[in-house]
C-alpha cells in the first residue's frame, strides 16, 4: 500500500541519509561526490577507497566507489588500484580477496595514480643519438 | 541525485514486478552466475577497536605557501576564479576524424560531460578549449590556427587521439601534420587511436585540474 501511495520513497529517503551518518554528513558527502547512495561495503583497499555494491541499482550504476577521505576533492579514476579495477569495471564478480586465482608476486610493483600535473610525473625524452645536428652560428 | 534516493530501485513497477518475483521464471538459482555475485556482496566485517582518529585531508586549494595576508586574500581570489573557470569549461564542437565520434559520446547521456559543466558551443568565439579530435592535414592546419585565435583568453587545447598528439597512423603520410603541438600549445594529451570516451572525460578532468592549478592574480600581483 505504502508503495503505491508513494510513501516509501520518504522512508528511502531517510534510509539513504542514515545509512551515510546523518544530515550533516550525508550533505558533506553529496557536496564531496555528487551523489548519495545506499549500498553494501564490499570492501576497503589499503589506500582508504571504499568499494560499495547494491545491485538493486540498474546494472552499471550498482557498483561504485569513495575515495579516500585523505584525497578530499582531488580524487580521480587512476586512484583506483588494479586489483580492484577489474572488479569496479565488471571484468569479474569476485573481489580480490574472494578470488585466489590472482597472482601474487613480490615484484609486482605499487599502484601509482596519475602523477601528471605533480613533480612527480613522467616526462619522455629521447635516448637516440639526434638525426639532426643544429645549425650553430660562430 | 534526489533522484536515485527517492526511487527505490528495488520497487520493481509494472510487469517487470510480476516477473522478477515469480521464482518459477527466474533462472536456476544455484547457478555459478548468481554464485559468484552472491559472494561479492557480502559486507565487510567491521573491525571493532579504537576509533579512526581523524585523517588528514588534502587541501582544496593548491595554493597553501602565502606568507602574508595580502597574498593570502590573492590566493583565495585566484581559488574563487579557478573554481569558476573550471566548473564551466565549453569546447569546441570541432570533430576532424573518427576520434570525433568518441568526442560524441562524452556528450551523451552515458559519460554526460554536462554534469561537469562541459556543454559544445559552436562558435569559437564562446568556448574555453579546443578537442582537437583526429588527424590534423595540411590543408586543415591554417584554418585550426585560425579558429584558434579566435578563441577568448584564457583558452586550452586538448589533443585527442595518437594522430593529434603526433601524427600517429598517418605520421608518414605527404599530407599530415605531425602532432597538433607544431600549431597549437597543446594541454593535455589523450592518448589512444581512438581513445575511448572514458579517457576523453578523464582528459576533461585532468584539465579542470590543471585549471585549478592556475595563478592569473598571482601573477599580476607579483608583477
Amino acid at each position: 500500500m505504502a508503495k503505491y501511495l508513494g510513501i516509501d520513497r520518504i522512508y528511502n529517503f531517510w534510509r539513504t541519509i542514515k545509512a551515510s551518518g546523518g544530515i550533516l554528513n550525508s550533505l558533506r558527502l553529496t557536496f564531496r561526490v555528487d551523489e548519495l547512495r545506499d549500498g553494501t561495503l564490499v570492501g576497503v583497499d589499503k589506500y582508504g577507497n571504499k568499494y560499495y555494491e547494491n545491485n538493486e541499482y540498474i546494472f552499471s550504476r550498482n557498483r561504485w566507489v569513495i575515495y579516500s577521505e585523505k584525497v578530499n576533492l582531488d580524487y580521480d579514476g587512476s586512484q583506483v588500484p588494479a586489483e580492484w579495477y577489474g572488479w569496479l569495471h565488471y571484468k569479474t564478480d569476485l573481489i580480490p580477496t574472494k578470488d585466489s586465482s590472482r597472482p601474487k608476486h613480490k615484484w609486482i610493483a605499487d599502484h601509482k595514480p596519475n602523477l601528471s600535473g605533480t613533480n612527480e610525473a613522467y616526462i619522455p625524452y629521447t635516448t637516440t643519438k639526434p638525426k639532426i645536428i643544429p645549425w650553430k652560428p660562430q | 541525485m534526489l533522484r536515485s534516493i527517492v526511487f527505490s530501485p528495488s520497487v520493481t513497477q509494472g510487469l517487470t514486478s510480476l516477473i522478477r518475483n515469480n521464482i518459477a521464471l527466474s533462472g536456476c538459482p544455484g547457478s555459478l552466475v548468481s554464485q559468484a555475485k552472491h559472494m561479492a556482496t557480502d559486507a565487510v566485517s567491521q573491525q571493532s577497536g579504537a576509533l579512526p582518529g581523524k585523517t588528514e585531508k588534502q587541501p582544496y586549494s593548491p595554493f597553501q605557501d602565502s606568507s602574508n595576508l595580502a597574498e593570502y586574500a590573492i590566493a583565495r581570489l585566484d581559488d574563487l576564479i579557478n573554481w569558476g573557470r573550471k566548473g564551466s569549461i565549453w569546447p569546441l564542437t570541432f570533430g576532424l576524424a573518427c576520434c570525433a565520434v568518441e568526442m560524441m559520446h562524452i556528450a551523451a547521456p552515458r559519460y554526460d560531460m554536462d554534469r561537469y559543466g562541459v556543454v559544445f558551443r559552436a562558435s569559437p568565439r564562446q568556448v574555453d578549449v579546443i578537442i582537437v579530435a583526429g588527424t590534423l592535414t595540411n590543408k586543415m592546419a591554417p584554418a585550426l590556427r585560425r579558429i584558434y585565435d579566435e578563441m577568448p583568453e584564457p583558452r586550452w587545447v586538448i589533443s585527442m587521439g595518437s594522430c593529434a598528439n603526433g601524427g600517429g597512423y598517418y605520421h608518414y603520410s605527404y599530407s599530415v601534420v605531425r602532432g597538433c603541438d607544431r600549431i597549437l600549445p597543446v594541454d593535455i594529451y589523450v592518448p589512444g587511436c581512438p581513445p575511448t570516451a572514458e579517457a576523453l572525460m578523464f582528459g576533461v578532468l585532468q584539465l579542470q585540474k590543471k585549471v585549478k592549478r592556475m595563478k592569473t592574480l598571482q601573477i599580476w600581483y607579483r608583477k
